[in-house]
């Protein structure tokens, strides 16, 4: 099977064996594609992995740390191919990463997005609710990661309207004009979790609004939510009660690697699609875990060609439940993303560390 | 404004009541009284006695090197260069800004300054230590038994970041310390001295560890066991994070003798590690991963091995390492044919060189080559955190000092001529 085919098939459709043995393929000659056009990558594959076994298994695949991206620019294309560098949002103080993009992998991006989100959506664009305020893409020349997203999503709906004003307040008019006019048929809603919660969901307590119609799509971290004790388990519960919506998916999935986009199950866990997926490494010693254990999460994907980040460990801990359950359609792996990993506090004489780069 | 104050107790108080108690002139102990050493020792005893203080070998390091004897063997030290025409006085009111989180050195540089007889301010972070806090109590309990002229020279406070503070605190002082890295003192000095003030400064760090190979694989199993344990203690008290932690180890001899050498060392690091039980929490090997990936990219990174207890990155060639660095036990490694090899590679942020195998005059010639250019300690693998007066090419003993120069009248015009002069 090629990308092309990966992509064209019916999401979410490869028996794990089947996947696994496409995607070594891929992926192996992705590795030796970066070798031959990215020094740095060359180089780093040269020290880290000396003597180069033959890949065979997906946890063979050579990984990079997704933090070398917030100090090296890395590129597999001529400099007069690149068409775009993707900067992530990044917390305060901290480096942002820089991806390059050239126009064969952002058009590969997009197909890819797409081809997940109409699994899920169906071919139609749907009316579309945006759990955002407008000012968040008003200015086109800043644009930050989530505005990208939030961008990114829009090509998926019609008819968009915003949930949130200037001051990211509830706009019930707006709200009640979209669903009096899209409510009764199927319609889409997207927003960043801790804003479609805090902002929107906890707004709408008590109001009797009806979003039985609705998708939810959302991602963006639970972070913030953990901070406030909000389950993934409790937004649907509370959703459901509040609204009567009971259509409400997570997507896991980092500017490191656009695109591949890990979109939740009805049953609550997290599904690679055909030409991605996901490996559990333990948070020590980097081996691989058995499925069911808690642990960093390598993800991988066909995609990158611009840049070598076609196998990245991250920064998430996460469990994988089962494999080819079927539990709800689809095959693969289904697993759950727990979070970060626990920042450590560094001790030192200086009290400014910062591990941004070897000048 | 309001101050958060720790020592001498626990209250807060506003800015100008603690500046204008501490700017007021006082009469000052001299260098050394015996109230001052006398509470340091008291104040060693409660840091030994305390069960949770025992806890933590740092604290009873810092406990250890305060005890009575040695801050006898201080006083002597400094007496030696007492000279009948200098005077020597404190130089009154010390402002102290300890890193954020080492969590002994604001009491080894209140040590220093208060010894000499100065009053001292001390600027503690918000994010404390276990370790901090314990200290904190153990010097409240012990300045409220403590004379007054004592319990009135030391204030402990914090005020997280405000400069209308640092400024008041800065314009009052007398000396400055600032400890903390480049980045800090950046940002105090924005905040202006009293015109005859002065500041010592701390700015970021490293360190390295010299090793003769030929002389390593002589020593036999107990040697080797004893020089891992010595390394760890300079290398993974502080998560490697303290200035004077090693973070390149240079192998000194042929490359067959190193090869071997080395072997056996690091797998003699690894097992005493492992032995010690350290682990560092997932984050600090992630951060070491990256950084390992950085530097084989920037710098020429030769072979990578990877354990749990340390990363051990080979260099073709001895190269100027970078300034930052992951902690967690993650080492440059290199080898060289003899020491003078050192000294192109060595720059002015260079701290502590600790050595294996090496004997005094190889070591002096060494640090005569360095020029003035690199390097201020030269000592002994297991001592890198063995604080000392002597520190960052400061004594710190003689910077808290203000040298009154004294010379008496002789020849005809002296006190005793004269005298003598008025009954003839």
């Amino acid at each position: 099977m090629t990308v092309t085919e990966l992509l064209r098939a019916p999401q979410f459709s490869l028996p794990q064996p089947e996947k696994e043995r496409v995607l070594v393929d891929q992926l192996a000659v992705l590795t030796e594609h970066h070798r031959r056009n990215c020094g740095e990558y060359d180089r780093l594959m040269r020290v880290l992995y000396p003597g180069s076994a033959p890949i065979t298994r997906l946890g063979d695949v050579p990984y990079l740390p997704v933090g070398l991206f917030k100090s090296h620019v890395l590129r597999s294309v001529p400099e007069a191919d690149v068409f775009k560098i993707l900067q992530s949002s990044g917390t305060t103080g901290q480096q942002p990463s820089r991806i390059v993009l050239d126009r064969e992998t952002a058009q590969r991006q997009t197909l890819a997005l797409s081809r997940i989100m109409t699994h899920l959506l169906g071919p139609r664009r749907l009316p579309m609710l945006l759990i955002e305020s407008p000012s968040l893409i008003k200015d086109r020349h800043r644009i930050n990661a989530r505005a990208a997203g939030l961008l990114g999503m829009m090509n998926f709906g019609r008819d968009h309207a915003y949930a949130l004003d200037d001051q990211m307040q509830l706009d019930p008019e707006e709200v009640r004009g979209f669903l009096a006019r899209f409510g009764h048929e199927p319609f889409l809603m997207f927003g960043f979790t801790f804003v479609t919660w805090k902002y929107f969901l906890l707004r709408l307590v008590g109001q009797n609004v009806d979003l039985s119609n609705g998708i939810l799509i959302h991602s963006g971290g639970w972070k913030k939510l953990q901070e406030e004790a909000v389950s993934p388990a409790e937004l649907r519960r509370r959703f459901c009660s509040e609204t009567r919506l009971s259509r409400i998916y997570n997507f896991y999935g980092m500017v490191e690697q656009v695109g591949s986009v890990y979109l939740e199950g009805e049953d609550g866990y997290l599904y690679p699609p055909n030409f991605a997926d996901v490996i559990v490494r333990h948070p020590i010693t980097f081996e691989e875990l058995p499925h069911g254990n808690v642990g960093i999460l390598q993800v991988l994907s066909v995609l990158p060609t611009s840049y070598p980040g076609h196998s990245l460990l991250t920064e998430d801990l996460g469990v994988i439940h089962s494999v080819d359950s079927l539990a709800c359609g689809r095959h693969g792996k289904a697993f759950s993303v727990i979070g970060r990993l626990p920042r450590a506090e560094l001790r030192g004489c200086s009290d400014v560390i910062t591990t941004s780069g070897v000048e | 404004m309001e101050l958060q104050i720790l020592v001498p107790e626990i209250r807060s108080a506003p800015l100008e009541e603690v500046v204008s108690q501490f700017a007021a002139p006082q009469a000052p102990l001299p260098p050394f009284s015996d109230l001052i050493v006398d509470f340091c020792a008291e104040l060693s005893q409660a840091i030994f006695r305390d069960r949770e203080a025992s806890l933590y070998a740092e604290l009873a390091s810092l406990a250890f090197w305060m005890r009575r004897a040695e801050l006898a063997r201080l006083r002597t030290d400094f007496g030696k260069a007492a000279r009948p025409d200098i005077v020597a006085m404190p130089r009154g009111l010390v402002f102290h800004i300890p890193p954020g989180n080492v969590d002994t050195i604001f009491i080894y540089s209140w040590l220093l300054a208060a010894l000499t007889g100065n009053r001292n301010m001390i600027r503690m972070s918000s994010r404390r230590s276990p370790q901090s806090d314990i200290l904190l109590r153990l010097w409240r309990d012990s300045l409220s038994q403590a004379a007054p002229e004592i319990a009135q020279s030391t204030v402990v406070l914090s005020y997280g970041h405000s400069d209308e503070v640092t400024r008041a605190l800065s314009l009052a002082c007398d000396v400055r310390v600032i400890w903390g890295g480049d980045h800090t003192v950046t940002a105090i000095r924005t905040a202006p001295l009293s015109p005859h003030a002065r500041e010592l400064t701390f700015t970021d760090r490293a360190s390295l560890a010299v090793i003769h190979a030929g002389r390593y694989s002589e020593l036999d199993e107990a040697g080797r066991s004893k020089l891992a344990d010595l390394f760890f203690n300079d290398a993974y008290w502080f998560d490697q994070m303290a200035c004077s932690s090693p973070r390149l180890v240079v192998w000194v001899g042929s490359a067959d003798t190193v090869a071997q050498a080395a072997a056996v060392f690091w797998d003699a690091l690894r097992a005493w590690t492992q032995m010690k039980g350290f682990e560092s929490p997932a984050a600090v090997h992630m951060r070491k991963l990256v950084f390992s990936c950085q530097a084989i990219i920037d710098l020429p990174v030769a072979n990578y091995r990877r354990d749990p207890e340390a990363t051990v990155l080979q260099l073709d060639a001895l190269a100027s390492q970078p300034h930052e660095h992951s902690g967690g036990g993650l080492f440059f490694t290199a080898r060289i044919d003899s020491l003078k090899e050192l000294v192109p590679v060595l720059r002015r942020h260079h701290q502590t060189l600790t050595h294996f195998g090496f004997d005094g005059p190889e070591l002096r010639d060494l640090a005569a080559r360095f020029g003035g250019r690199a390097v201020d300690r030269i000592v002994p693998v297991g001592q890198a955190l063995q604080f000392n007066r002597f520190w960052d090419g400061y004594d710190l003993l003689h910077e808290f000092c203000r040298f009154t120069y004294c010379e008496s009248q002789t020849g005809p015009l002296s006190p005793s001529d004269a005298a003598s002069r008025v009954r003839t």
